[in-house]
């Protein structure tokens, strides 16, 4: 049986699709084909091509990744797949998937499944079922819609804790190196912080688990050979146990490894040796999460940071010749408009260029967080009380303290600052 | 493009762009157009652009009017469809207020995809975006108003500028209105040249796009693009096919679009000089305004055609984008344009010029076997062979491959000849041989010095292998036919002679030779 899994985003360059890739190599070692589709705003995808590829593939399911800014273009493609063949079953797993509700499924007429719990383990489970004819039979992870429009939520799944178990995409060769200039690499997952506008801990229960550093280290060995000398390490908190990523940059540094990489990580997670290290190794940006150079604000969003702690971790990363990014938010919860111009004015202060990452973004709401449950204890305003039950608030919305056109004066300001105009790679 | 993991294209490329120049009040070619498009849609990219191009964007209202409905049906039928409409037209014009009427009107058939944007907390799927034409007379100030209208309606307006507007972009007002601005060359206003001016940018663009995301593949069809033109019913498949006026087919009494567009991907792409296209892109836009990044870039770009040309042996187009290349790129990143036009020159026999560029780079390359070879290679073809031995030398002593080595050593011990130092050049030929084994070249030099140093029967014997080798080299056999008369065997110098003469009767010297002994006899 084949699975075609697609990630889809029309308003970026076409990147590793690293979780369907774990994804696809999963369901490769338990026998499926697996054919990954990623489609950037650089694609040469026809819709008669797009055709071309259901009818010569003939996928039984097809899996989409979903976030908030593409679920229409994912309707869209769900129902062109199923005006081919309706017999084909549609899943969406992902950030946005996790927590949609259920009721979403009325607005999502050519949708079987929400996939909940870790994709690899949920989907193989819905993939199975389909292989057996059973298709709604014995799910776990997922909510369905069965073949007479009845909804259901089955328990949630539990991940490996280890994540060595889930097969390698890059050692079992599901991606296509021919463009790839950076590979997006994930060695651990989950957050156990507690950002009240953040996902990832919630989705994670406030754990992380990780991969060994022989598999990190055989990930990257082979990703050189294969003549890619880009990392993007797409960990939440790659230095979480700063051991851990120090015995991954010796290996590079043994192996003779170096590689332009690019990391995240926190302020109160890095040390001028760490830093040293990194830069022997390639490292050449640090991403950081300021959020808000509001002493106020930032205290009561769950980060545990001071500003004089980031800035420190700025100049140590400057210091080593090493690029910073700062991740920042304008539109939080009880910021007022001078709050987010400090955000602004403290960037520019430290000298971290705006550009790329530095690019402010506006807060997003996203199912899932604290704050997308308990919006109205932030003072938080929704503007559109009739959007689509698989789109959160994202975006819409005003506070108390800060109005729509302020945030609009703010995107303005951010904008007039940036060096390339303000996009943001990392959305 | 779509690939499968073991890189074979999945599927055809999808266009990306489409330049439709508008019919003049034409309802039969108007139908034609919106026909052709219905068909095309399945075979746009998913994001994809529409260029309208009108001589009169009033008059041509209609139609504009007609295909935007044609694409609203399309985009409300394939919600993962987006497509930019470009709308191409002179301004100011006479009746500036109907443009401004007409933009209001097209604003409103584009509301169900705001709406839909705002819902989905998301761009539009259906963006509209007017391209201005202002003619050689017009002040900023007749645009600005016409802008602020736009801009002000979500309209992201861009100017068009060629030779004669290109002082517009002084004012800072009107270039703050301006999304982007197009760049043409020359002066024509003609909806013609527009198209080939916007399909120019679109090709450079492309290119540079192209390298910057380690696509190197420019030999290929540049974007997937059409024009189709409405004034005479034709498609074209790129700006050289349009200028040529190749065009597809007239679809015209063709029963099958499936048939044209077959005829698109299998035959059309395929003969056209791709690469050649896009550098002459460059050459016709080297006087248009571009920031010094771009210039870079396309320096960059220069470089990396050059080496496609010296890979399909066009040493000469080499050569010429080597030396556009060094002109635009920092001077940081010029050591490798300067060995490749070295070894372009050195390709085309322009030693001296090859031997500069070498020079220029000399720091950066010392020490590296393959630069002391083609310098080396430079002042061998020039006659001097002293300081060429010295290049060949400082090679040798450099890490070299077992083929590089013995080519190296050849030349060593040929130099060593032409100076007149046989016993060296033996010294050398022979190392050669000994790592070498069956190369005539070993054996034909050998046979040289040998015989110069008068050990004829060491050079016979090298001859012999050199002929074994190469049964037709003339020059061996002729060669063969000296060592036998200074040993005094005759009657075998003769054969060898004859044998040689046989192989190449235009040798003079072996004419000669043959006629001296055959005299004496």
């Amino acid at each position: 049986m084949n699975v075609l899994l697609i990630e889809i985003n029309p308003f970026l360059q076409e990147t590793t699709p690293i979780s369907l890739g774990y994804i696809a190599s999963f369901l490769k070692s338990k026998g499926f084909g697996v054919k990954i589709l990623s489609i950037g705003q650089n694609t040469s995808l026809s819709r008669s091509a797009f055709h071309e590829i259901i009818h010569s593939f003939r996928p039984s399911l097809v899996g989409f990744s979903a976030y908030q800014r593409i679920m229409l273009y994912i309707i869209g493609l769900a129902k062109f797949i199923k005006s081919i063949d309706n017999n084909i079953k549609i899943a969406i797993g992902g950030p946005q998937a996790t927590f949609m509700p259920s009721a979403a499924f009325a607005e999502l007429p050519d949708v079987d499944y929400i996939c909940r719990s870790p994709g690899e383990i949920t989907f193989l489970g819905i993939a199975q079922a389909i292989e057996n004819g059973t298709p709604f039979l014995n799910l776990s992870g997922v909510s369905y819609k069965d073949d007479n429009d009845a909804v259901l939520d089955t328990p949630e799944l539990e991940g490996y804790t280890d994540l060595d178990r889930y097969p390698s995409a890059y050692l079992n060769d599901v991606f296509d190196y021919s463009h790839m200039r950076e590979a997006i690499m994930l060695t651990s997952r989950g957050c156990p912080h507690h950002c009240i506008y953040c996902y990832t801990p919630h989705a994670f229960k406030h754990k992380i688990s990780y991969h060994s550093v022989e598999r990190v280290v055989e990930e990257i060995r082979w990703i050189r050979k294969k003549g890619i000398k880009s990392l993007w390490f797409a960990d939440p908190n790659i230095s979480y146990k700063p051991s851990r990523l120090i015995e991954i940059l010796d290996r590079i540094l043994q192996e003779g490894l170096e590689s332009e990489m690019w990391l995240q990580t926190r302020v109160d997670l890095v040390t001028p040796e760490l830093l040293k290290k990194m830069k022997r190794a390639g490292v050449k940006t640090i991403a950081f999460g300021l959020e808000s150079a509001s002493e106020r604000v930032l205290s009561r969003l769950g980060k545990h940071i001071t500003l004089d702690k980031v800035a420190e971790a700025i100049r140590l990363a400057q210091k080593h010749g090493i690029e910073v990014e700062l991740f920042t938010i304008y539109g939080l919860p009880y910021e007022t408009f001078e709050d987010a111009v400090k955000t602004l004015e403290f960037v520019k202060k430290n000298k971290v260029k705006i550009m790329g990452n530095t690019n402010s973004q506006q807060m997003q709401i996203y199912f899932g967080t604290h704050m997308a449950q308990h919006y109205e204890d932030y003072n938080i305003r929704p503007l559109n009380n009739n959007r689509p039950a698989y789109l959160s608030i994202g975006s819409q919305y005003e506070t108390d303290q800060i109005s729509r056109r302020e945030l609009h004066q703010i995107q303005q300001l951010w904008q007039a600052n940036s060096l390339d105009g303000g996009k943001r790679i990392v959305s | 493009m779509c690939r499968d993991k073991n890189n074979k294209t999945m599927t055809k490329s999808a266009f990306n762009k489409i330049y439709i120049i508008l019919g003049k009040h034409d309802n039969e070619n108007l139908e034609w157009v919106l026909q052709t498009l219905s068909f095309l849609y399945s075979h746009v990219n998913l994001t994809s652009n529409i260029y309208l191009v009108s001589e009169n964007l009033p008059y041509s209202m209609p139609q504009v009017e007609n295909i935007q409905k044609n694409i609203n049906e399309f985009l409300s039928k394939h919600l993962f469809a987006r497509l930019y409409v470009h709308i191409v037209h002179p301004a100011p014009q006479p009746g500036m207020n109907d443009i401004t009427l007409c933009y209001q009107y097209l604003k409103q058939s584009t509301d169900k995809f705001d709406q839909e944007g705002y819902r989905h907390q998301e761009l539009p799927r259906l963006i509209l975006l007017p391209v201005l034409v202002p003619d050689d007379e017009c002040k900023p100030t007749q645009l600005i108003d016409l802008l602020n209208v736009l801009k002000n309606s979500f309209l992201l307006p861009s100017l068009y500028l060629n030779k004669g507007t290109l002082n517009l972009a002084q004012d800072e007002t009107l270039m703050s209105l301006t999304d982007k601005i197009y760049y043409g060359i020359g002066n024509s206003r003609k909806m013609t040249d527009v198209v080939c001016n916007l399909f120019r940018q679109d090709i450079l663009d492309d290119s540079l796009d192209k390298l910057e995301n380690n696509d190197l593949s420019m030999t290929t069809a540049c974007p997937d693009s059409l024009i189709i033109s409405a004034q005479d019913c034709n498609v074209y498949s790129c700006m050289k096919a349009f200028l040529k006026n190749e065009s597809l087919a007239k679809i015209h009494g063709i029963h099958s679009l499936e048939e044209l567009l077959a005829h698109y991907y299998q035959q059309d792409k395929s003969k056209r000089d791709c690469l050649g296209c896009r550098e002459q892109v460059i050459d016709s836009s080297v006087d248009l305004p571009k920031s010094l990044d771009t210039n870079q870039k396309i320096g960059a770009l220069l470089y990396h055609f050059g080496m496609l040309r010296q890979e399909s042996e066009d040493d000469l187009q080499a050569v010429k984008n080597f030396k556009q290349s060094l002109n635009l790129s920092p001077i940081e990143e010029t050591d490798p344009i300067y060995f490749r036009l070295g070894l372009g020159y050195t390709k085309i026999g322009h030693y001296d010029q090859a031997l500069k560029a070498f020079n220029s780079v000399e720091l950066a390359y010392q020490g590296q076997h393959f630069f002391h070879f083609h310098k080396g290679l430079c002042y061998f073809e020039t006659g001097d062979y002293a300081t060429a031995l010295k290049e060949f030398s400082k090679a040798l002593q450099s890490e070299t491959q077992h083929d590089d080595r013995i080519r190296i050593l050849i030349y060593i011990g040929t130099c060593f000849n032409n100076l007149g130092k046989y016993e060296q050049a033996v010294g050398e030929l022979e190392k050669a041989k000994e790592t070498a084994g069956h190369v005539k070249e070993i054996y034909n030099a050998l046979g040289f010095s040998y015989f110069m140093i008068k050990d004829y029967d060491k050079s016979i014997e090298n001859l012999k292998m050199a002929v074994k080798i190469d049964p037709f080299s003339a020059i061996d056999y002729a060669s063969l036919g000296s060592n036998y008369r200074e040993k005094g065997d005759l009657n075998t110098a003769i054969g060898m002679y004859e044998k040689a003469l046989a192989l190449d009767p235009g040798m003079t010297s072996a004419r000669e030779n043959l006629e001296r002994l055959n005299k004496k006899l």
